[in-house]
């Protein structure tokens, strides 16, 4: 389909502004966000790209924009030579076997009203995959593959506990066998123990059937513990964008230096050190956290 | 003697599908001007621990079932209300985790502060407001006295919990009681706020209790650490102790089980996963609450005969663990790699 | 191919190494709590007093009209001078009215009338306002607005006028007749919640997922959103039940309602006021029966308002 050296994912000048609104019967536009303003970068197949950044910063919009679940105002997003933002509704719908993504909210992202073998089998139904007994058998595999005992299957989703939740989240993510995955602060919900159980997880996933994924978080130790590459995202602009080793030793741009210095790290006996690290960035700081 | 001193507390919350056991016999004690830190993951106790010192937890379910809080002399828990209130705000304070929730969105910020400052200090009208720009001047909001008649959906998050700090403040307590007072931030303005902190409890000489599931802000802000498991204190020790030489299974796993910001191989490499999660704590079994999980309990040994005591395995350093890691000579080596 | 032989492999691995568990009962991944919506939400209901009683009062008061007629002895519309106007006594506990028939029996059959009426009324506000509501809720935008200024525009309707000009248009009344004119004005705020409802639903990460997934827009609203909104509307049948009953009572009052020998207690009462004087227990009766159903109705609706709203759901 691609040779090997274009790049699975291809995403050039983004843009995605929400309008501001305003006027009591007829609303008119005053203002726009700049959600993303002009990012570009590629992943290769394997991959992963950890996109860290603030809150606000326009990671997650990025990856809704790349799924296509927003409309971006402008750019182009390629996924395997395709280009997605100019697919129609019907082709983009037969594109999303090949993307899928994983939630940050594990209470959020699976549908109260439905047993656990539903959700995780919804991908296969919506696809008319299979007979109903061979998504039956489906279902149990994948539960299978993530961790999770595939005899709760007639369970519902609050009965369990936020890890067993990201664990459905993940196996209805790969129903569809899909190329990328965009995990969008899969374990920021998650308590740090249960935390290492799921990203060991997504690293078993990724090895054993070759998954690419875009991962995004604000914790810059997990995106270290997860990425190849890293994308450093401030106010809707890539800010830094390169392997993870360069990155997080030597960090190019002023605001991700500020973002290093910032992780309070557990080890009481760097602190002194790390705090007038901190001190020497506060300008670059002061400018970017204003308020 | 201490500022604080927590003995043998059982806060219990007695629900429909029975008796949770929320916090099960936890003391501590925090000195003046010292800093206390507790972690613990979700469901551990140490926020009830927290609302239990303040009187604050919701009564029913919860009832503290046993156990004293001596604030200088005085058993906070048998404390009137009335009296209690006097405490509360004024020698002990509380700053939460979501500041959105704990400011009155309807009511301005100078409003909120000084309705505070005047209830603990009677001070006049003007003299709450000047007070109020002082304060918020310390926590260094910008333009203050310009800010003061905002309401608090025009500040940022950061901002806000700057607010909460000016207010916890407000009447200089002795002690003062974080809970999670960063998680809710970005990670620049979590770094802000902790130094905030830091040089406020330097400048008032308050003692601090600073609870976060986060090591790394422990690791920052604590002289003293307590962890909490499954509603019980698991280890205790100063900081540079506790991070040098984790004696208790849980603590180890924890610090292994976090990803690092530094170092060699960390794509590679797996997390050290704890298996399992925490006990339910409406059926807990009559053993060391962590044994299910840990790694080097079997079912045949003192694990599953009761609860470990918790004892001191150096001076200041308090274990409960049928397996501390000096205790295990072989096995060190493989967990701290 | 749907799922790929090499996840087999993966299987053992995988669940030794991250749900390795040992005895104690902390056996991983099992459900940590064995309750579900609707058991958390019954648990909560029974816990109020007021609400259960009034439930039970409801139900009581629907068995009651469905049950009695059949098991009565009294013929509800058999005349009989001789027993006419009697107070309540032993052989006729309600009394009898100016024809002699049996009020405990005729309240029972008017209580069908008006219950019936009542609930089918309240159901094709359900259908109306579910339809119109989740139309705008889940298309939004431009749609949305249209359709929800149009909706204050009918806001302006009032409601018992507004039923009255119908039945005149539809001539003659019977049982669809006043169902029509008692829901065509009233599914307003059914659509008004339904609405809002969705709009709040859409936002949750399961409706990204399922889009993220392919689901075609009817199953997005069919198997997610509707679904959702079942607690709303459990609360929307029970409040709008009262206003649907007192409606019609209203309508049967003034003359406009089901015409004799049927009769609803809407109608008994307008019978019972030509002779209030002689015999106010005829009167009384058919408006206990009213006022006890609508004030069991609205304290069954705050019950379950607050065992199914989320905000007051503990943890």
């Amino acid at each position: 389909m691609t040779d090997d050296r274009s790049p699975l994912l291809r995403v050039t000048d983004l843009h995605k502004h929400f309008p501001v609104k305003q006027g009591l019967l007829i609303e008119r536009t005053v203002d726009e966000v700049k959600a993303v303003d002009g990012v570009s970068f590629e992943i290769q197949e394997g991959e992963t790209l950890g996109l860290v950044g603030e809150s606000g910063s326009g990671k997650s919009t990025t990856g809704y924009c790349i799924l296509q679940l927003i409309k971006p105002t402008s750019g182009s997003v390629c996924f395997a030579g395709e280009e997605l933002t100019g697919l129609d509704r019907e082709q983009m719908r037969k594109m999303r076997r090949e993307l899928q993504i994983v939630f940050q909210d594990p209470y959020a992202s699976l549908d109260p009203r439905m047993t656990v073998g539903d959700i995780v089998g919804e991908p296969l139904v919506v696809h008319g995959l299979g007979s109903r007994r061979s998504r039956r058998e489906s279902v149990r595999q994948l539960l299978d593959v993530v961790g999770f005992n595939p005899s709760f299957t007639n369970r519902y989703p609050h009965e369990f506990s936020g890890g067993q939740r990201q664990r459905i989240g993940i196996a209805r993510a790969l129903a569809l066998n899909p190329k990328l995955i965009v995990c969008d602060e899969p374990v920021s919900a998650l308590d740090v123990s249960i935390q290492a159980q799921i990203l060991n997880l997504l690293k078993d996933l990724q090895r054993d059937f070759g998954l690419t994924y875009l991962f995004i978080a604000h914790d810059l130790a997990v995106v270290r513990a997860m990425s190849d590459r890293i994308a450093v995202m401030n106010r809707g602009k890539l800010v830094e964008l390169g392997p993870a080793e360069e990155v997080y030793t030597q960090p190019q741009d002023d605001y991700t230096k500020a973002l290093l210095s910032a992780v309070p790290v557990p080890d009481p006996r760097r602190m002194k050190e790390r705090k007038a690290e901190r001190r020497r960035l506060q300008h670059a700081l002061a400018d970017t956290v204003a308020t | 003697m201490a500022l604080l001193e927590v003995n043998d507390l059982h806060t219990h919350f007695f629900t429909r599908e029975g008796v949770v056991r929320a916090v099960d016999g936890v003391s501590f004690s925090v000195e003046r001007g010292k800093t206390l830190g507790i972690v613990g993951e979700s469901g551990c106790g140490k926020s009830v621990t927290a609302l239990s010192i303040m009187g604050l937890i919701p009564q029913p379910p919860a009832r503290i079932v046993e156990g004293s809080v001596m604030f200088e002399g005085r058993d906070l828990v048998r404390l009137p209300e009335r009296e209690l209130e006097d405490v509360r705000g004024n020698e002990i304070s509380m700053i939460f985790q979501d500041p959105m929730t704990c400011l009155n969105p309807t009511l301005r910020i100078g409003t909120q502060i000084t309705e505070t400052v005047r209830r603990h200090q009677g001070l006049s009208r003007q003299d709450a407001r000047r007070r109020a720009v002082e304060l918020l001047e310390q926590v260094r909001i910008p333009n203050a006295a310009g800010r003061l008649d905002d309401y608090p959906h025009r500040y940022s998050g950061g901002m806000r919990q700057r607010v909460m700090i000016a207010m916890a403040l407000s009447c200089t307590p002795k002690l003062l009681i974080a809970d999670e007072p960063t998680t809710a931030l970005d990670v620049t303005v979590q770094a802000q706020v902790l130094d905030l902190l830091e040089e406020l409890r330097r400048e008032y000489q308050m003692a601090m209790i600073i609870i976060t599931h986060d090591m790394g802000v422990v690791a920052e802000a604590a002289d003293e650490i307590v962890v909490m498991y499954a509603g019980q204190i698991v280890e205790q020790a100063d900081v540079l102790e506790l991070f040098d030489h984790p004696e208790h299974p849980y603590t180890e796993a924890l610090l292994g089980a976090l990803p690092q910001l530094e170092g060699e191989g960390i794509r590679e490499g797996r997390l050290t996963a704890i298996p399992g999660r925490p006990p339910d704590l409406i059926q807990l079994p009559p053993a060391c609450r962590f044994a299910p999980r840990c790694r080097y309990a079997n079912r045949h040994d003192a694990c599953a005969q009761g609860v470990p005591e918790l004892r001191e395995l150096r001076p200041g350093h308090f274990v409960r663990s049928g397996h501390p890691a000096s205790e295990r000579a072989g096995a060190r080596a493989e967990v701290t790699a | 191919m749907v799922v790929d032989p090499r996840q087999e492999q993966l299987r053992v691995e995988a669940i030794v190494d991250e749900e390795r568990t040992f005895d104690a009962g902390t056996a991983a991944g099992a459900p940590v709590r064995q309750t579900n919506l609707w058991k958390d939400a019954w648990f909560r209901y029974i816990r109020n007093r007021g609400a259960v009683i009034a439930g039970a009062i409801l139900l009581l008061v629907i068995l009651y009209c469905i049950i009695w007629p059949f098991v009565s002895p009294y013929d509800p519309n058999a005349v009989t001078f001789a027993d006419k106007n009697q107070g309540p006594g032993l052989s006729h506990p309600l009394g009898t009215d100016a024809f002699g028939r049996d009020l405990l029996t005729r309240t029972a059959l008017g209580g069908r009338v008006s219950i019936g009426i009542g609930f089918v009324a309240t159901l094709v506000i359900l259908l109306i306002g579910i339809a119109y509501g989740s139309l705008a809720g889940f298309i939004g935008g431009k749609v949305d607005n249209g359709l929800m200024r149009f909706l204050d525009a009918l806001y302006g309707l009032p409601y018992l006028p507004f039923a009255i000009i119908t039945l005149a248009i539809l001539g003659n009344a019977s049982f669809w007749t006043m169902v029509i004119a008692l829901s065509v004005a009233s599914w307003f705020t059914t659509a008004r919640i339904v609405r809002g409802q969705i709009i709040t639903l859409k936002e949750n990460d399961y409706v990204r997922a399922a889009k993220a997934v392919g689901a075609r827009w009817y199953r997005i609203l069919g198997r997610h959103l509707l679904p959702n909104t079942l607690g709303v509307l459990v609360i929307a049948i029970f409040l709008e039940l009262p206003g649907v009953i007192l409606g019609e009572a209203f309508l049967s009052f003034i003359g406009l309602g089901i015409s004799p020998p049927d009769s609803s207690w809407g109608q008994m009462a307008e019978e019972g006021r030509r002779v209030y004087r002689i015999v106010p227990h005829v009167i009384a009766i058919p408006s206990i029966a009213i006022a006890t159903l609508v004030l069991s109705a609205n304290f069954v609706a705050d019950g379950l308002r607050d065992a199914l709203d989320p905000r007051t759901r503990e943890t």
